[in-house]
């Protein structure tokens, strides 16, 4: 087994050991999501999305609307005090594995590897107890989104990690995914074209792929799901550079 | 200068030490105000759906910002001390003195989220009873501290306990905060740590009023919460130090 491996394995170990934790991630997204269908009214409601390339708005029921951004603000919500926890345990821990002999890109991966372990279980526990109420027209397209957004917040997290304690961290990582995608990009609450502000949040092009593949049967966000997927990029090269930065520090 | 005197000034001065929770512990309040007011009222009117008055929203979305503030606070207030706690106990500190000093100092630093909060909707809303809203809005802020409290008490770690926290307070006030997305809320809604605070809060504002079984609630739920987080952080800090005095 080498290095990496090595340091990844002891890392998921650790996170599974912790049976508190791992039993968080589940109950969490399964009685928020089931909650949210729960006590959504039935009635249908103006969306505005995309439609054969025009932007046009089409009448859908409120429970999957609601469903469609409570399922990505619970795994962003996760996923990114997951990040940023994980840049504070690295932040006293990391820099000894690198006095040890560990390069700067073995310890890099294996705690990313971490970090999208607990990514991928959460979001696959939220889309799992989503489609128990809604199915999206365009599943995999919406999965996608899913994770693209999802894995943004948790190297968001540990950006914020690197630079904020752990008081200030949380609070970020809470209000962030909330105004970001719970508000902002809500299509109930945003019915005109958003400012753009709005548009410089993670959630923007994840969220619009996520309506357009959740609620409608064509796929006409293709080029924001690249976008998302640029925006994920940059953020993960800000995430490595201050987390190369941090355990070097330390 | 006694024990309690002591130890709330070392738990300020902790907190003043990072000068960017101070900063967002100002900021916060003023992007979750508005944020939430303007969205709120941007939902269009349906048949069985109407929008929430922007003030309204605004109002909801204090309640949030002060309890979610004051809640992480409570947490990371009762987890990060711990082992130095235990060793304080192990030299003769009371638990319940330093308890009184964590939560005196927790109650204060809510006082001031509050009154941020307060201040912010001032600017924009004209409150009919100003110093009843303030205090209930302290209240709101209160009920979550001491949950946040007790959460860090039973569940001593960050990660763990601000999960609880987080989804705790949003289901809160997705329930409690008169969502107009929301129908057949269940009954057991009206014993959410936020319901009556957002009861008494909304009331204070528009009519400047409050009712008594309102308040009555409040006071026994902060009541409830810190007893238990007395026994809880009793039974923690005896495992290894024992009550001394």
């Amino acid at each position: 087994m080498n290095r990496t491996t090595t340091a990844f394995s002891i890392g998921i170990k650790e996170q599974a050991r912790n049976y508190v934790l791992v039993a968080l991630l589940v109950v969490l997204p399964v009685s928020f999501i089931t909650l949210a269908f729960a006590v959504t009214q039935d009635v249908e409601m103006p969306v505005r999305t995309l439609v054969d390339g025009e932007t046009a708005t089409v009448m859908r029921g409120m429970p999957e609307v609601h469903g469609v951004i409570m399922t990505p603000i619970t795994s962003a919500l996760i996923a990114g005090l997951a990040g940023l926890f994980l840049m504070r345990e690295a932040k006293d821990t990391d820099g000894r594995l690198a006095v040890a002999g560990y390069r700067a890109w073995q310890v890099i991966a294996a705690r990313f590897g971490v970090l999208a372990a607990i990514t991928l279980i959460v979001t696959g526990v939220s889309v799992g107890v989503m489609l128990i109420d809604f199915q999206p027209e365009q599943l995999w397209w919406f999965i996608t989104a899913m994770l693209v957004v999802s894995v943004t917040y948790g190297l968001i997290g540990m950006l914020v990690g690197a630079v904020l304690d752990r008081l200030a961290g949380m609070w970020l990582m809470l209000i962030l995914p909330m105004l970001d995608i719970g508000l902002f990009q809500d299509p109930l609450f945003i019915q005109s074209e958003p400012d753009w502000w709005m548009k410089l949040f993670p959630g923007y092009w994840p969220v619009r792929v996520m309506v357009d593949t959740g609620l409608t049967t064509d796929v006409d966000t293709a080029l924001s799901l690249v976008w998302a997927t640029g925006y994920l990029l940059l953020v993960a090269v800000l995430a490595i550079g201050i987390y190369y930065r941090a355990t070097q520090a330390s | 200068m006694n024990r309690i005197q002591t130890g709330i000034r070392t738990n300020v001065s902790t907190f003043l030490r990072t000068p960017l929770n101070v900063v967002l512990a100002l900021l916060l309040p003023v992007v979750v105000i508005e944020g939430w007011g303007q969205a709120m009222a941007g939902l269009p009117t349906m048949p069985t759906v109407e929008a929430i008055p922007i003030d309204l929203g605004r109002l909801l979305g204090a309640i949030f910002g002060v309890a979610i503030i004051a809640g992480l606070m409570g947490l990371a207030q009762m987890i990060s001390a711990r082992a130095a706690d235990r060793r304080l106990v192990q030299t003769g500190y009371p638990p319940r003195t330093l308890l009184a000093t964590r939560l005196a100092t927790l109650g204060g630093v809510t006082v001031v989220v509050a009154a941020v909060n307060y201040g912010v909707l001032w600017l924009t809303i004209s409150p009919e009873a100003p110093v009843l809203t303030f205090v209930f809005l302290v209240l709101a802020g209160l009920v979550y501290a001491f949950l946040g409290a007790l959460v860090g008490a039973l569940l001593p770690r960050l990660f763990e306990g601000s999960l609880v926290v987080v989804f705790l307070a949003m289901m809160d006030a997705f329930l409690s905060g008169d969502s107009p997305l929301a129908a057949d809320i269940p009954e057991f809604v009206e014993y959410f740590p936020l319901y009556h605070p957002k009861e008494l809060l909304q009331e204070a504002m528009f009519q400047g009023t409050y009712t008594t079984g309102d308040l009555g609630f409040v006071a026994g739920y902060l009541l409830v919460l810190l007893v238990l987080v007395t026994v809880v952080f009793g039974v923690t800090m005896r495992t290894s130090g024992g009550w001394s005095a």
